[in-house]
């Protein structure tokens, strides 16, 4: 299929990479390292000043009415500069989940909100490595929930969740409140403390249902998109990587040659270069299908993933390898990315669980 | 504009697609299997004569020149519709895809319109006789000699690697005339009858039993001046180009020229792993996700390069992964499907290497070498796209015959 930017599109992406490069600082990233539970608040205000939290939201609920193709622009310039808060993604993933599930009334009176910035929202689906768990522990009884979901992405500042329970051994997706009565938040102390991991234990919280009927299928289809998201986003971290390589070995000499003359090195930023273009690929496409509602859209999901964690930890882990010692110094910016790779490789589900579930989408088609 | 062309590029597609189909039985993969070469070799031909007195031959050359007359996008989208139907083309591809265009480029008007027609129609097959013993990836570093004398160019060496040399009546040629300048100035481009005094051609046996490729060896082969294409000196700015052409003709298939994904998913299928599916085994889920992802991508770097060109802009650099990332690919999965099969692995495979994978996974290493090697298209990536330094190459600037 593929497809070109338009004008539009092309501004998008454009302003977003010249605003977050002005309000970019690694210094704060760093000492968001040492503060768990806080994100960077400048980051979000530029977010909610540009307004990317409306981008993929319909206009009658508050939001801009673009596709998941605009998201995937701003989530690349925001992973370029390991954006300090993954509530960009996060707050789309909530808005999606009740825009596919909701009621008119729960639509009209939660999204807007989401829309605006003035609320953050996330998804909370999985209890362990899986990104959706099957026996959810968590017990809904049609009017609150009870138990814990752990390392919920952006839980420490979110303030509301679209979580997977269940009610009578059936599962339900439902929202929650994360402000209100019954919640409690333990703040995970992590190698990517920007992330704003957090425990959230709900002991008779507020909960309105969403989806019990279809829950499953309806948090897949909520994942593949934030899959997008968050693999346009590894993409930026790992074109960022790429050039760093690029001109640190365009200049840093060793035995009376840049480095990059040696095909070691060469090579090696060539085949960055190779894995972002393929993940860059398949992120346009994924993209495109979901938002003309085109056939394969979950497969290409899964290959966009898995070709955004391939290129951001090649590109991170062989960045620091190209800069030698100075690479692994705390000095370096390279070991934000090098943590932001992981920490996006092992949210929303691993490799594996896509590899599963592009080739499980793929047999169906067989 | 775009959106007028691309409606005109569907029809013509689904025209295309109707045309192929009607033929298939008569000159496709099952009208070839069991055939000798000659005889597939002969069916080939008949099926260029089809497609030429059926107008998609030369689809975007001049038609003054016997082409059609459209678009590269016309031509791309034919090749795209006839690729999976296995007709015998492979005899014409060089052929017509690089020593006719280059003619059309260098020689006069009444040169071109003798040869263009019967090349098309596969009644006259083109080789290059480029790489050397001594000259494949640093193919600047020829040894051929050409000396002139008078109106005439006296050609001795040896030529390798030259496909279809064993059918071929024509070729173009690259030769040194200067050892005096530096290895790529000194060069000379020219084309020549096969069958003139001086030539030998012995075929070379590659590794899978295949022999498509060829030594030719030239001594004392007179060629007259007016046979030359492009300037004295200017021979390798003539081969650039040519291999320009290659490259991209060589980038049209995701699976790099294997068979398809879907026939590695009916395997793992049916294979057995221990007592499951090898489709169930992680490892080989994680082999097909990986093939997958590849393949999609490079289908949409195609997809979006030929928009670009719709829309009258020039493709994205992204192209150049194209022949480096499938044919890898498809290594790798040949060797595992290959694996899967069992017992069965140790059959002579008996097919093309795009239906087969024992033949797939045997040729594959040819693919990773021919048309520029994974090496030197890592170095094209890292220089012409990346800004990276050029290699320290200590023959730089040094005449010819000083290089030790």
């Amino acid at each position: 299929m593929s497809f070109l930017y338009t004008d539009e599109q092309r501004q998008i992406g454009e302003s977003a990479r010249r605003r977050l490069a002005s309000s970019y600082s690694a210094e704060t990233l760093k000492r968001l390292l040492d503060d768990p539970g806080r994100c960077d608040e400048s980051y979000w205000r530029v977010c909610q000043e540009m307004g990317w939290p409306a981008m993929a939201i319909p206009e009658d609920y508050g939001g801009l009415g673009l596709g998941l193709i605009e998201m995937t622009i701003v989530a690349e310039a925001a992973g370029r500069v390991a954006c300090g808060a993954p509530y960009l993604l996060t707050s789309y993933a909530a808005a999606q989940a009740i825009l596919l599930a909701g009621d008119l009334s729960v639509k009209a009176a939660v999204v807007p909100r989401l829309a605006s910035g003035e609320q953050i929202g996330t998804i909370a689906f999985a209890e362990d490595a899986n990104p959706i768990s099957l026996r959810p522990t968590i017990v809904f009884d049609g009017q609150t929930i009870t138990g814990t979901k752990r390392g919920v992405l952006g839980g420490s500042r979110a303030d509301l969740a679209v979580a997977l329970a269940v009610r009578d051994s059936r599962l339900a997706l439902v929202l929650v409140d994360l402000t209100g009565q019954g919640v409690s938040r333990g703040f995970l102390d992590t190698f990517d403390n920007s992330r704003n991991m957090a425990d959230l234990t709900f002991t008779n919280a507020a909960a309105l249902p969403l989806d019990e009927t279809d829950a499953l299928s309806t948090a897949w289809s909520v994942l593949d998109r934030a899959a997008v998201v968050l693999a346009a986003e590894e993409l930026g971290g790992a074109d960022a990587c790429m050039e760093l390589a690029r001109d640190y070995a365009n200049t840093r000499q060793a035995f009376g040659q840049p480095i990059g003359k040696f095909q070691a090195i060469k090579h090696k930023i060539a085949e960055m270069y190779v894995a972002n273009q393929i993940a860059r690929a398949n992120c346009l496409e994924s993209a495109l299908r979901f938002d003309r509602s085109l056939p394969a859209s979950t497969p290409l999901a899964a290959a966009a993933r898995i070709s955004g964690i391939c290129a951001y930890d090649f590109a991170s882990r062989e960045s620091m390898q190209t800069f030698g010692g100075l690479g692994v110094t705390w000095e370096s910016d390279l070991h934000l990315h090098l943590r932001r790779a992981r920490s996006c490789a092992s949210v929303l589900g691993s490799r594996f669980i896509w590899e599963d579930r592009l080739v499980a989408a793929l047999e169906a088609e067989l | 504009m775009t959106a007028v062309l691309l409606t005109e590029l569907e029809a013509y597609r689904s025209t295309a697609r109707a045309w192929l189909e009607s033929n298939a039985d008569r000159y496709g993969a099952a009208a070839r299997k069991g055939l000798s070469e000659r005889d597939d070799l002969e069916l080939g031909r008949r099926w260029l004569a089809l497609k030429y007195d059926s107008g998609y031959s030369g689809i975007s050359w001049p038609r003054q020149f016997g082409g059609e007359g459209l678009s590269a996008l016309h031509q791309a989208v034919f090749a795209e519709e006839e690729l999976p139907f296995g007709f015998p083309t492979q005899y014409f591809q060089i052929s017509l895809g690089q020593p006719v265009p280059i003619m059309m480029h260098y020689a006069p008007a009444e040169v071109i319109r003798q040869f263009v027609v019967p090349a098309l129609r596969g009644e006259q097959i083109w080789c290059q006789l480029f790489s050397e013993p001594a000259a494949g990836s640093d193919l600047a570093g020829l040894r051929t000699r050409a000396t002139r004398h008078g109106d005439e160019w006296i050609i001795s060496g040896q030529k390798l690697w030259t496909s279809w040399a064993q059918y071929s009546d024509l070729a173009v040629i690259i030769a040194r005339n200067d050892p005096g300048l530096p290895k790529h100035r000194g060069l000379t481009y020219f084309w020549l009858d096969m069958r003139t005094p001086g030539i030998t051609v012995r075929p070379v046996k590659l590794a899978d039993g295949s022999a498509d490729v060829n030594e030719v060896f030239l001594d004392e082969v007179r060629v007259p001046d007016s046979q030359r294409l492009g300037k004295v000196g200017d021979g390798f700015a003539v081969a650039m180009h040519t291999l320009v052409i290659e490259r991209y003709a060589a980038g049209a298939d995701e699976t790099g020229y294997g068979p398809e994904l879907g026939s590695f998913l009916r395997l793992a299928r049916e294979a057995r792993l221990g007592s499951g599916r090898a489709l169930d085994d992680g490892r080989v889920r994680a082999s097909v996700a990986e093939a997958y992802r590849l393949q999609q991508a490079l289908m949409t770097v195609r997809s979006k390069a030929f928009l670009e060109a719709a829309n009258g802009s020039e493709p994205g650099p992204e192209g150049a992964i194209h022949k480096l990332v499938s044919v890898r690919s498809r290594q790798k999965l040949s060797e595992l499907a290959v694996d899967l099969l069992g017992p069965e692995a140790a059959r002579i495979p008996d097919a093309t290497a795009k239906s087969d994978w024992i033949a797939s996974w045997l040729a594959a290493p040819t693919g990773r070498i021919a048309g520029g090697t994974d090496e030197i298209l890592l170095n094209t990536i890292a220089e012409k796209i990346l800004g990276l330094p050029q290699d320290y190459r200590p023959d730089k600037g040094i005449p010819f015959d000083s290089i030790r």
